[in-house]
Order: C-alpha cells, then structure tokens, then sequence
C-alpha cells in the first residue's frame, strides 16, 4: 500500500473494497445457521422414534445419526470460514485506516501537532481503530449470526413445534437482549471511572516512586502513603463497582432461560401429555431455547459496539478533516536548488493560535556564504525565525526571501533539502547512531554500506566520533531505552552531525551548543566555518563565545532586532549585547584574581 | 497444562509462590469456606435440571398425570432459584474478599518499596515498580475472586457429570467419554497455539505503537528532513507485520473453535447410536437418552473453561513472583532500636575514616575524614566519579557506609532515627522534581504544619516570588508532573523554597550543571547566597561564584581527599585545584 496524501476517509469506501469477503462471510454464516437449526430436530426425530414409534429400527437410528455428522461438517467449515472472511477482512480494514491515518499526519503541519498532544493521537491508532475492528468484526458476525438464528430458529419452533408454545418462552428472552443492552451501558461508565481509578493510582505510584529521594529526603513517607492509601481505596471501589454488575450477569442469565424452561416444560409438557406435539419436538423445542441465547445477548451487545465504534469513527474523522496547510504553491515554478541567499522584508509574524506578534518588522540580508548570529533571550523570537525559514509555519507572503523568491514558491522538497536544521530538542530517533546521523539522506546506510563514510565524517566535524567510538556497538549503538542513553550534550553533537551530512545550501543551529563545553565548541564552530565557506549558516545561541565568530550577529529583543553588526561593532554600541558579553566574562575575569 | 507451555519461566510451576498466595487468603478463610459450600449447592443444581426434564420425558412416554408434571415444574423452579441465589451470593463474597486482599497485597508491597534503601532505586527502573505495585497486583485479583473458585466449581462440575453417567449407565457412560481425551488434547493445543499466537501479535503491536508514538512525538524532523516517504514504508513494514500476526491468531481460532465443536457433534452421535440401540433394547429409558445427550454436551465449556483457568493461574503466579521478589528484598538501612534524641540542632558534622562503595568491593570514597563547625560552608570539587555526590547521599544515611563514621553534632548518625536525621537536612538535588498539584502543594511537600504565610516568605526569600507571582493563579497554579512549563531555573528556585520553608540546619547541595540563563543566574546565586546563611553548608559545587564563597574547599580526587584550603590558598598551591580550575574556567 502506498501513501496517499489526500486521505479521502469515508468507512463505506473501506467496507465496499471488502464486499466480496463481507457477502462470503455471511453467506457462510446463513448456512451454518441454517444447518445448526436441524441439530435439534434430527435428535428429536431420534427420541420420538424410540420413545413413541415401535417400527423404529436401528437402521434408522444410524441414517439420522449420520445426518447430525454431515451437519456437523459443514457447520465446523461454515465456522472456520466465517471467522476467515470477515473477522479477517475487519484486521485489514484496521490495517488500511492505519495506515491512512499515519500517512495523513505525515501532511499535517506543526500548527496540529502543537494541538494535538502524541498520547491523544495514539489513542486514535488503538482504541478508536480498535472499536472500529470490532465493529466491523464481530459485531457485523453477531448482527448477521443475531438475526439470522433468532430469526431461523423462531420460524422452527412456530412451524416444527407449536406457535403459542414459542410465544411464551421467546418473551422472557427479549428481556435478554434489553438487559444486556442496559447492562453494557451501565458496564460501560462504571468501566470508565474504574480505569480513570487505575490510571490515577498509576500515575500516583508513578510520581511518588520516581520522587522517593525527595519524599525521603524531606521525612514525608507517612503522607505519601496515605495519599496513596487513598488512591488505592478508590480504585478497589471502583472495582466493586463494576463486579458488583458482573457477577450478577451470569445468575440472572441463567434465570431467565431457566424461566423459559419452566414454562416450555409446563405448557410444552400439558401438550405432549395431550398429544398436541410429541417428546421429540419437546426435546427439541428446549434446544431451541438454547440456541435463542447466544443471539439476544448479541443483540444487546451490538447496540453498544456500535455506539461506541461510531464514536471513534467520529474522532478519527475529525483527523482527517484536518487539511495540510503548507503545501508547495500551485504556481508553477522551477526552482530546482537553492544558493543559499536569505532575505526577511519587513516580516511581522504571529503563530495561528497566538495573540502578539512574536515577530515585528524584521528586515536582514543573509548572503551565501555568510554566518549569521541571533542573540536573544528566551521568548524573543528567535526560534520563530528558524520555524519560517523551514516552513513549519507560514508567513505573509512576500517577506520571506530564498534567492529572491518568496519562501511558499519555493517547492517543499527543494527547500527541505536544501535548509539543514539542528533543532533545540535534539529528537533522535529509536535506531542506530549512523542510520540517525544520515537521517537527511535517500538512502539508508543499511542499504548503502558506503555512506559510511559520509557518516563519520559528519561526526568528526561535529566532534562526536571519538564519543561514538567508545560505545560497544560504535556507530551501530541503538538510541534509547533499549540501547545506549546519550547525554544532552552528545545528543546534541549527533544532531548537528546529521545536520552537517546534508551539507545544504543553508544551515541552521537553532541553541544547538547549550549543552557541549566551551572548547568542544569552538572545535565545533571552526569545523562548520571550515566546512561551510561558501555555505550560509545561521547560529541562534545565547553565548556570546558561539557568537562572536559570525560575520554579523542580529540581537532579538521582543520580536525585534534591536542590535546588528559584526562582534567589535556591538560591543562598540554598548546595548544588550554588550551587557551580556560582560555578565558572560564575569566568570571569565574572576580567574584572573 | 504445563507441557503445553513453550515459556520456561511461565511453565516451570512454582509451589511456593502458590503457598504464599494461598497464605493471603489466611484471615478470610470462613468466607472462602462458605463460598465453596454454595459452589457444591450451585453445581447440584445445575447437575439436577438435566435430570428433572429427563424425569419429565419419562413421565410422557407413560403418559403420567399433569399434576405429576406440575410437580416436576415446581421442583425445577425451586432448584432453578436456589442456584441462582447461591451464584449471586458466592460470587459476592468472592469478590469482596478478593478486592481486600488485593488492597492489603497493594498496601504492603508500597510499604516496602517506602522502606527500601536508595542502592535499591539506583539499580530499579521507576516503570518497574510501577507495574508491580498497579498491574501485577491486579493480576493476582482475577485467582483470588474468581480462579481458585472456579477450578474448584468446574471439576466438581465434571466429577459430578461423570458420576452421575456412570450410575445411570455405565456402559454408555464409558462410551461416552471415548472422546473426552481427544477434547482436552485439542483445547490444550488451542491454548498452545492461541498463546503463542497472541504473544507474536502483542510483540509486534508494541513494536508498532512504539514506532508510531516516537514519529509522532518526531513528526516535525521528519518533515523538516523530507523523510515522509521513507517512514513510511518503515511503518507500513511493521503494519504489516502485525496485520500478519493478527492473522494468524485469527487462523488459530477459527481452525481450533470448529475442531473442538465437531468433537461434541461426535459425542453427541455415540451417545445417540450407542443410547439410542439401548434404548430399543429397553436397557435405559428415553429420559435418560436425554440426560446423556445434555451431560455429554456439558463437559464441553467446562474443560475449556480449566484450560483458561490453568493459564490464568499461571500469569498470576508470574506476577506473584516479581511481587515476592520485591517484598524478600532486605531494607538495607536498619534502625537503632532505641535511638539517640537529638533536640537542638548545632550543625557540626564529621567524616571519620569514611569508607564507602555502592557495590561490596569498589570503594568509592577512601578513608575521608573532615570535620565542618556549626555554620561553616564546605564545598567539594573535583571531576566526575570522584566521590563527591556520595559524601552528600551519606549524610541523610540514604546509604550505610562500610568503615568508618559519620557524625552530627557528634552523634554517630546510625544512632539517630532516620526520619529525625532527615528532618534536620535540606537536601537538595541536582535535577529538581516537580509533583502533580500546585505550587503551594510543591513547596509544602505534604507538611501540613507549614503555613501559606510561610510558603509565600519562603518563596519570596529565595526570588522565587518573581516568577510565582507572574503566573495566572499564582500560588495555586496547578503544576504538572514533568513541571514542563517551567524553566531549569525557575525549578531550582522553587526547589530552593521547598527546602527552606522546611527549615533545615544543615543545607546539603548538589548544585546543578544545567545551563541557565544569566538573568536567572544571578536569582539563583542571590537566593543560594541567602539559603547558606548561617547553616551549616555541605555541597558540592560547579559554579566559581560558589566555591569561592565557600570556608573551605576540599578536592576529590578517586574517593580521596588530596587537597583542602580555602580558594586562593588552594589557588596559591598550584596543585590539583589550580589544574582543575585552569582546565573549567579558562576558555
């Protein structure tokens, strides 16, 4: 299956690319139902042969035996070929929703993912399409099984056995099917507020154990403890709660078909006695009675799958209503590479959902090859520059400049090939070192074992190597739980390593050597000029020291740029700048006491 | 069903973790008692039904009296509702019993995680203990309230189908139950099987959940590196993966469901042909044809059911032993019997020939003596592993050392009461955790003794008021767990408050490497300055402003100290401190 962007996300379509499996499944189920019901009359025709008919021979006490066999057969093919068809077809259904839903958060922008926190999103991956497989699976089985047996099996007992008879023992089963519909209900809120006990008792433990230190560390053991005491209290509540329903389903199950049973043997019983039906068709009538069960709880249950399968179908659809709102611009245009010329013009920017500008007036000139600086406190914008130019929002078209064509003209592949970023967070994927640090690449090193050396050398320039290779696994070191914890720093050094693999037109180092000490930083800085000469790098930091090499640096105050020039000339202006270069050498001049 | 197991650890049957679980039920034993007297009334019951319509067909071969009929009726009607009553009841008791003991279980295991020493944190993931004390508890409720029970119900359900058929014809009987062996092979492979199954498909959900939450959590460096279409495939590849092993869970069940049905098809034939041939031979009656032909159809879903149970128990007694694991483990900090009273608090702390190691045999600190007075401030430096977070960690006694002692206003510590000894320091640690609830309840830290006059103080006394006071709600601003929304130093500041609003003696601080911004800084520096004053100061230091403020400096060098002095006598020294500080502070 291959991705495809505009998801167009109706379930019809889905079930109607399945409607051949659908029919066979159900005809399949028509006709074990259809067999089943001749069980119980065969057998009876077996009781009232022996018990009523005196010509009855063994003879043909085989052939009806034989006739339950064939019965059996094609109900145990029936069966397996039901669950085949459509409880199979309901795992592809999930299959395919998965996998538009994922190709189409692939298209979304930033914008929705601020929005949409990942836990939330997961949920619509498991129990949204889970509710919609069983929806699809089982309840479709249990709609189709329902009705067909209730149906089948009351036309057999009318017609083989007696109608009033039938009557009577069918209205305590409508209790049935009512009951488990209220029940599921009921099952269902004491379901959610038990789990929201657990839930709130797990982060609880959660919390307090990942917090032992400190709850040791200030003698708070005994409150801790009662809080969770009480945490724990509810949960067992809550529990009750819901068992209390639970272990009541089964007696009062019982209960009613026990009911049936009464009556189907007191007036089923006076009609034998009377010769209105014989033992057999009794016999039989009781099994009937039987087969009635599975279907009314069924009916009960179907309601509610149903119910809450449309809920989930209404959540994920809201997904995908959501539309990607950065696409490439529907002017034709051949930019096929970028030089790497920046320039903002006049560029005022506010975040969809904000309320301020973050960004006011902003007018720079980057030319290729140049490195530029930002300084800026947190909060002044200067992430948001960084976010433009990587068009993970739009701006007001117009006053974002690539090589003199404006940002959204620009195709999406083009720009996101030629702009390399190293972003704040350091987000390393769950692989190898050397699969993440060619992550900007076609190909995976897997495949093309000799990227490698593209690799290495991106991680000497970015000073992770020698790091890397004290690692057991070296470059095949898994990332994360299961592998080696990176500190902050080297995480940050294989993020600028895979930045640096691209070798791009323009790069971006977004406060990415916060967390590297000052010489490595240096090292690193003089490695990016050396590689970069005629490449433009802008460096967001707030150390002076990663700074002062840029051949200009622009300082950000509340979304303006207050102060531009080259290091000397800034110190020279005595601002901002120059007050945080001398906070920055405090340090610096007490060593020299 | 052991040998159907393909899992060592799941097969291997541990008696022992049974009898512990079993010892549990100890002080509710009448109420288990009484439950399997109405489980025997319930299963007599059921058992009885079958034979009253069975007395009723007799009744209509020699065509009887309706008031015969009726009798049989009524008969039925009162077993019917006797049986439900016992349901209804036991499985009551049962679950409330089950639900107390889970609780208790739960209490307990908390309890003692509480008590463990720090040794047992450091080597024990937090998820773990989590699911100890929430999953693996609840695991066990299922065998309290319902397997032990049940296991019970079903074979006295079987025993008393098959006695029953064997007084009413054991010839038939006998026959009947030919199949009976090849009924539970088959549900015993469907276990097999479907577990198996099962246990593919789950491993290859979480592997797909865990690749979808990290790219979506990465969704914004996928994009920005253009690496839509390879994700992709990657996840389509483990999609697939999963639909697959779904697959086949499926094939297991609709190839086993049928198999085993066919089988009762079969048995339901040999109890018809060979019943029905005794019954033309007038051996048996109509009636009892039917009974047989109910009883033989009955053996199905309880042996089914055991097969279900068996796996249960054994998921319980899985968890049982990760539980009694934790619980044998030892609290390695014992305290005095009769402790030491330790009213005012002077402040004077001494190190006597400490040595210590995390593990039996690598020390990590050697033979470290110092003394601090009353109100001194002693910083340690020196490079990472050297020791000095250890010193710290030995002071509130979160660890025992191995030689040596360590004293508080010449008390040796172990003669204090832990929690006593804990009260008297502040200690704060290098990364700050903030609790679910507000910033009132995070400065408070559950002592309900300090008031919102003194937490404001407390707040406003370390600069930690600045940004308090900015925020909606201020003081009761709700925080959440992970504090995303505050900074590095806005963490440290309210740690800051936390710790005075408890009023410490001694500070102990392991000052934080983190970067923060110069404006925060200066904060942090300020409110530290304050916090030190006139207590008895232990820490270990990164910043210069810091260590320069400190009485004495202490270099930390493999678990010795190599050097002592305050900052520019060590300077003046040219030794290891001069190295040290040439190495951090000159770029």
């Amino acid at each position: 299956m291959t991705r495809n962007k505009n998801n167009d996300f109706r379930m019809s379509k889905y079930i109607l690319r399945h409607l051949p499996a659908y029919t066979m499944g159900i005809l399949l189920l028509l006709m074990v139902d259809l067999t089943n019901i001749y069980v119980p009359q065969f057998t009876a025709e077996i009781i009232d042969g022996l018990a009523e008919n005196p010509l009855f021979s063994v003879k043909d006490l085989s052939d009806i035996v034989l006739k339950i066999f064939i019965l059996g057969i094609i109900i145990m093919v029936g069966r397996f070929g039901w669950r085949y068809f459509i409880l199979g077809s309901s795992r592809k259904i999930q299959y395919e929703l998965r996998g538009a839903m994922f190709g189409h958060l692939e298209s979304l922008s930033a914008r929705f993912f601020n929005a949409h926190k990942t836990g939330d999103l997961m949920a619509h991956f498991t129990n949204d399409l889970n509710a919609i497989r069983e929806a699809t699976g089982w309840a479709v089985i249990t709609v189709f099984d329902g009705f067909i047996m209730t149906v089948m099996v009351l036309v057999k007992m009318v017609l083989y056995v007696n109608f009033n008879l039938t009557l009577l023992a069918f209205v305590p089963m409508i209790l049935i099917a009512f009951g488990c519909y209220v029940y599921g209900k009921v099952v269902e809120v004491r379901m959610e507020a038990k789990q929201n006990a657990f839930s709130a008792l797990s982060d609880k433990v959660q919390e307090s154990m990942a917090g032992i230190r400190v709850i040791k560390a200030f003698v708070q053991e005994e409150a801790d403890f009662k809080s969770f005491e009480k945490s724990s209290e509810d949960c067992m509540k809550k529990n009750l709660s819901v068992v209390k329903l639970r272990i009541q389903f089964i007696p009062l199950l019982e209960l009613v078909i026990g009911i049936s049973m009464m009556l189907s043997l007191l007036f089923g019983g006076n009609m034998v006695l009377k010769g209105t039906i014989t033992i057999g068709q009794y016999v039989a009538f009781n099994s009937y009675i039987g087969m009635l069960v599975w279907p009314m709880i069924a009916v009960g249950d179907c309601i509610n799958i149903f119910s809450q399968a449309y809920a989930s179908y209404v959540r994920i659809s809201k997904i995908f209503d959501e539309s990607p709102d950065i696409l490439d611009s529907e002017k034709e245009n051949n930019v096929s590479e970028l030089k790497g010329e920046v320039s903002f013009k006049d560029l005022t920017f506010q975040y969809p959902d904000g309320d301020t500008p973050v960004l006011k007036n902003i007018n720079l000139d980057i030319k290729q090859g140049e490195m530029l600086g930002i300084l800026g406190r947190t909060g002044s914008g200067k992430s948001s520059l960084s976010d433009l130019l990587l068009r993970v929002f739009d701006c007001e078209k117009g006053t974002l400049l690539l090589d003199g064509t404006p940002i959204d003209e620009i195709p999406l592949a083009v720009l996101r090939r030629d702009v390399a970023y190293v972003p704040q967070d350091n987000f390393l994927f769950s692989d190898t070192l050397e699969e993440n640090i060619a992550f900007g690449l076609e190909d995976k090193v897997s495949d093309r074992p000799e990227l490698r050396e593209l690799v290495v050398k991106a991680a000497k320039a970015a000073c992770i190597d020698e790091n890397i290779n004290t690692f057991p696994d070296k470059y095949q070191t898994v990332v994360g739980e299961r592998g080696v914890t990176l500190s902050g720093g080297q995480k940050q050094r294989s993020s600028i390593a895979r930045a640096l693999l691209k070798d791009a037109a323009i790069l971006i180092l977004d406060d990415s050597l916060s967390a590297v000490d000052t010489d490595t930083e240096e090292q690193i800085l003089s490695n990016i000029m050396e590689l970069r000469k005629d490449k433009t790098t802008i460096v967001i930091a707030h150390r002076i020291s990663t700074l002062s090499k840029a051949d200009h640096i622009a300082v950000l105050n509340d979304g303006e740029i207050t102060e531009y020039g080259t290091h000397e000339e800034l110190l020279n202006l005595g601002g901002f700048y120059k007050k945080i270069f001398d906070k920055q050498q405090l340090e610096k001049e007490l060593t020299e006491l | 069903m052991s040998n159907f197991n393909d899992d060592k650890t799941e097969s291997s049957f541990n008696g022992n973790a049974l009898f512990r679980l079993l010892t549990y039920t100890k002080p509710h034993l009448h109420w288990f008692g009484i439950s399997l007297v109405l489980v025997m009334i319930l299963t007599g019951t059921e058992l009885l039904r079958p034979i009253f319509i069975g007395d009723a067909i007799n009744l209509f071969k020699e065509k009887g009296q309706p008031s015969e009929l009726t009798a049989t009726v009524i008969k039925y009607g009162i077993v019917l509702v006797i049986g439900v009553i016992c349901d209804l009841w036991q499985g009551w008791i049962l679950q409330k019993t089950g639900q107390k003991i889970i609780f208790g279980i739960r209490k307990e295991i908390y309890l003692h995680i509480q008590s463990l020493s720090s040794r047992f944190f450091d080597l024990t993931p937090v998820g773990k203990l989590v699911t100890r004390v929430t999953n693996d508890v609840d695991a066990l409720e299922e065998m309290y309230s319902g397997i032990l029970v049940k296991l019970f119900r079903n074979i006295v359900y079987i025993i008393g189908l098959a006695v029953i058929m064997l007084t009413l014809d054991y010839k038939l009987a006998l026959f009947s139950f030919v199949l009976l062996p090849f009924v539970v092979l088959l549900t015993g492979l469907l276990r097999y099987f479907s577990r198996k199954a099962f246990r593919v498909s789950r491993a290859r959900l979480t592997d797909l959940n865990t690749f979808l939450s990290e790219n979506i959590t990465g969704m914004k460096i996928i994009q920005i590196f253009g690496r839509e279409e390879r994700k992709y495939e990657e996840f389509d590849d483990k999609s697939k993966r999963f639909l697959k092993a779904s697959f086949n869970e499926i094939m297991v069940y609709a190839t086993f469901r049928p198999l085993i049905y066919i089988s009762s098809i079969l048995s339901l034939m040999i109890v018809l042909s060979i019943g029905g041939r005794e019954v033309l031979s007038e051996t048996i009656s109509v009636g009892t044809l039917y009974i047989f032909a109910q009883y033989i159809q009955s053996f199905f879903d309880p042996i089914q059911e055991l097969a279900e149970h068996f796996a249960t128990l054994q998921s319980s007694l899985a968890s049982a032993e990760k539980i009694f694991t934790i619980l044998d483990e030892e609290a390695k900090i014992p305290e005095k019997e009769n402790p030491v009273e330790l009213k005012d608090l002077k402040g004077k702390i001494e190190f006597s020939h400490v040595w210590f190691a995390y593990d039996d045999e690598n020390y990590v600190l050697r033979d470290v003596s110092f003394i601090i007075e009353p109100g001194q401030k002693i910083a340690f430096v020196g490079a990472t592993g050297a020791g000095k977070t250890s010193i710290l960690n030995l002071i509130g006694r979160y660890y025992d050392v191995q030689k040596g002692n360590i004293y508080i206003d010449d008390v040796d510590i172990r003669d204090l009461k832990k929690s006593d000894l804990r009260r008297f320091i502040g200690q704060m640690q290098q990364d700050v955790l903030i609790f679910e609830g507000t910033i009132k309840s995070n400065i408070r830290l559950y002592d309900d003794y300090i008031t919102d006059e003194e937490i404001e103080t407390a707040a406003k006394h370390v600069n930690a008021s600045h940004f308090i006071e900015k925020l909606p709600r201020k003081y009761d601003e709700p925080v959440s767990e992970r504090g995303a929304t505050f900074s590095t130093g806005e963490k440290q500041l309210l740690s800051f408050a936390r710790t005075l609003a408890h009023k410490p003696g001694i500070l102990v601080l392991d000052e934080a490497t983190a970067n923060i911004d110069t404006e925060t800084e200066i904060l942090i520096q300020d409110a530290l300055e304050k916090l030190m004053k006139d207590r008895t100061t232990i820490m270990v230091a990164h910043r210069l402003s810091t260590i320069q403020h400190a009485d004495k400096i202490y270099v930390i060098s493999k678990g010795r100290i190599i050097e002592s002095g305050n900052h520019f006598e060590l300077l003046d020294k040219k030794g290891a401190y001069y190295e040290l500080y040439k190495l951090q502070y000159e770029a």
